[in-house]
């Protein structure tokens, strides 16, 4: 039983979509549907402004609204706390992706089965890290057991004073930023 | 948004299906010569509610393929605010259904059965509020009047419904039910004032909020929401009805006034306009309240 999460440094994301091409082929999705989506925001004011870049995807709530509003139950979590779809229980009512406020689900135009980032759940279970993380060229990403004091993730997420994702909505997301 | 227009749908017939059921049990209590609008109200509920519910098996894609998934919609009560209403909807299907049945056949209904489909009634109309009031990432939806607001327009909705087509088989039927136009001119009426309080405290809320609420206003729905929502279908409705009430009131000054014998020419047009106008309006308010909700930011 572990708790995983994950660590996303906003500030070493280049933006070159690397993660999102490979989450893709990972789970074979077609070009027009993700796992990961960017936002961009412009801040501070000029000359000094930056480009703010923040890669989103499921945050695997500890409180996930999906979950909970899930009629079929075919939403739920795993013993490491990762948010999972059963296919064979999902009718495609898409009341997880008005429920979502990360707006991570995504619908499966053939077979109407909503799905979202599973945090590679089959690559995880063999010790290794989710693609989008193994990927990453910049190193942006750190994926680990939020329950272990002497892991990596949880180190950084302290020194790095990496937050959620609005907290203040409760649903206790186990992605981290740094931004 | 990931629901559209038949979600709309959906939420407009299962509102329509209700308000027809109340105006039938009401006006069957109330006015019991009037069996044409009682005996519409009670056919028109059960049709309705299963085209509605049929769209909804329409949208789930997932299920549509795999229709014994349906099966689980049951599963998650009372956590998920869809099997709650998946088990008020089906029990209001089947109490509807045996009470069209019945009327039908010309058999009494026991009132206990008759109280239990109004309870099932309002909480049809309820849910489709509720469904989307609980989704806290929305936050156009996500306020306590939404449900009231959806209940106001599932009755006068019912009412247009319920009154339209019983004029299109008796003429007679309608004119003298002041009593249904005068709670349906106050219905709407107050509509118009939830639909302001609503969009006034809810664009207070936080800057989504109020960005759903400026494209309602002034924005991409705009048009929609003033000419389609507020002047069809309210505005228009509430004057005809009023003056048809007025001039009433002007014709005939009996003290007991619910029906008036007197009434001299019975007023189909505007009749006709009203029920539809109302009709219009309420799918419109539903795929407004649908299409302008915004996910909260996340930065």
């Amino acid at each position: 039983m572990a708790r995983y999460g994950m660590l996303i440094d906003t500030k070493k994301c280049v933006e070159c979509f690397g993660c999102r091409v490979a989450c893709q082929m990972q789970n074979g999705l077609p070009p027009e549907e993700a796992f990961i989506h960017f936002y961009e925001k412009e801040t501070g004011t000029f000359p000094n402004v930056n480009i703010q870049i923040l890669p989103v995807q499921c945050q695997h709530c500890e409180n996930p609204p999906c979950m909970k509003n899930c009629p079929t139950g075919a939403t739920y979590k795993n013993k490491d706390g990762i948010v999972l779809v059963d296919e064979n229980k999902c009718i495609g009512c898409k009341y997880c992706v008005v429920s979502c406020p990360y707006q991570a689900r995504v619908p499966n135009h053939k077979t109407g089965v909503v799905e979202k980032c599973r945090f590679c759940v089959e690559e995880v279970e063999k010790g290794k890290a989710p693609i989008c993380v193994a990927t990453c060229v910049g190193n942006a990403r750190i994926f680990g057991d939020l329950d272990d004091p002497n892991s990596e993730i949880s180190r950084e997420i302290i020194k790095r004073k990496a937050i959620p994702l609005r907290a203040d909505l409760g649903t206790k997301p186990k992605i981290y930023y740094v931004r | 948004m990931a629901w559209g227009a038949i979600i709309s749908w959906y939420l407009f017939l299962a509102g329509v299906s209700a308000g027809a059921y109340l105006t039938a049990t009401y006006v069957g209590k109330k006015f019991p010569f009037a069996q044409t609008i009682r005996k519409t109200g009670y056919f028109l509920a059960p049709p309705l509610l299963a085209v509605g519910t049929l769209l909804l098996v329409f949208d789930a894609e997932a299920g549509l393929k795999h229709p014994l998934r349906f099966i689980y919609l049951l599963k998650n009560f009372p956590t998920s605010m869809m099997t709650d209403g998946t088990y008020i909807i089906s029990i209001f299907l089947i109490l509807n259904t045996y009470q069209g049945v019945m009327e039908y056949l010309g058999k009494s209904v026991n009132r206990w059965i008759t109280r239990l489909g109004v309870i099932f009634a309002i909480g049809t109309a309820a849910y489709t509020g509720l469904l989307i009031g609980v989704v806290k990432s929305i936050p156009l939806w996500n306020t306590s009047i939404l449900p009231v607001l959806f209940i106001v327009s599932a009755l006068s909705t019912g009412i247009a419904a319920t009154v339209l087509v019983s004029t299109f088989f008796n003429r007679q039927a309608c004119y003298n039910l002041l009593t249904v136009k005068k709670i349906h001119v106050s219905l709407i009426g107050i509509e118009l004032l939830l639909i302001f309080i609503m969009l006034y405290i809810t664009g207070s809320a936080n800057e989504v909020a109020y960005q759903s609420v400026m494209s309602l206003l002034v924005g991409e729905y705009s048009s929609l929401f003033w000419i389609g929502l507020i002047v069809v279908g309210l505005v228009i409705p509430f004057l005809i009805e009023g003056i048809e009430i007025y001039q009433h009131g002007l014709a005939t000054k009996p003290k007991y006034h619910e029906i008036s014998a007197t009434s001299s020419n019975p007023s189909f047009v505007p009749t006709l306009i009203t029920e539809s106008t109302v009709l219009i309006g309420g799918f419109i308010l539903r795929y407004l309240v649908l299409a302008a909700a915004m996910t909260i930011t996340l930065f």
